[in-house]
């Protein structure tokens, strides 16, 4: 590969670096490249290397990087501590009422089926039966 | 023999300035091609195309464009190394003075390695 197309990889491959890098060396970066392309080197090797480069220099700790990445930590640790503070907020009130909750078999015991007393039974007909009237619990 | 061999990869501190004291090898830290790039400088400023030719004759290593850019700006931000005004669009880079003292340190200290690794080879038989 060589010529115009050659540039355009290199130029590709050259946005992907940090604004501050192409402001000081895009280029004296792309010049060089085309050099080094003028002399046999592989177009691809050429821009494999920048490529490689930029995401170096994205990854690159800059000074101040550790006061950003101190900052960001605190902000995601309060963030978690303040779901954290909203959660058990918003679970207190019943625990404050001294509603302590029974395990789910004992609360939701199924009662038999128990006659109203005082109701009698039309003739002919089943007598009336409220569901919950028990010794259960009702679900 | 030992006793050499010990002197030569243990006792001594891994860098040494000339008054005596120990000296911290920052280029151990900055790899290979900021020492290549550093070496490259000794003998006068030089741009980007030139250092990777005349790293390839010296070293025969092919330094990447990206890596060269890598190396010279970690060796700026360390103060190894200053920018020169642009010739062109080219930008020329000479070493400072740290520089050269931080390349002397680091070749002392592979000189040792080296001087290490011959030894053992010659003592094991290998």
């Amino acid at each position: 590969m060589g010529g115009p197309r050659a540039d355009r990889l290199v130029g590709t491959v050259l946005r992907c670096y940090p604004p501050r890098w192409r402001r000081r060396h895009a280029e004296e970066a792309a010049e060089l490249a085309a050099l080094l392309i003028r002399d046999g080197t592989p177009a691809g090797r050429v821009a494999w290397s920048y490529l490689a480069g930029a995401a170096r220099e994205w990854l690159a700790p800059r000074p101040g990087w550790h006061r950003t990445a101190a900052a960001c930590a605190l902000l995601v640790a309060a963030s978690s501590l303040g779901i954290s503070a909203g959660l058990l907020a918003s679970a207190n009130p019943a625990r404050a009422a001294g509603t302590s909750q029974a395990p789910a078999a004992a609360r939701c015991r199924p009662a038999p089926p128990a006659a109203v007393p005082g109701v009698v039974p039309a003739p002919g007909r089943p007598p009336l039966i409220l569901r919950g009237a028990g010794r259960g619990r009702p679900c | 023999m030992t006793d050499i061999l010990a002197d030569v990869a243990e006792r001594r501190p891994a860098v040494s300035t000339r008054d005596g004291r120990a000296a911290q090898d920052v280029l151990r830290r900055a790899g290979e091609a900021s020492a290549l790039v550093l070496v490259s400088l000794a003998d006068g400023p030089k741009h980007g195309y030139a250092l990777i030719r005349d790293i390839r004759e010296i070293a025969g290593v092919e330094l990447g464009p990206g890596t060269l850019y890598g190396a010279l700006d970690r060796l700026e931000r360390l103060g190894l190394i200053e920018s020169l005004p642009a010739e062109d669009r080219r930008h020329p880079y000479r070493i400072t003075a740290p520089g050269a003292a931080a390349l002397r340190v680091h070749l002392d200290s592979l000189e040792r390695v080296s001087a290490a690794g011959r030894l053992r080879l010659r003592l094991g038989g290998v």
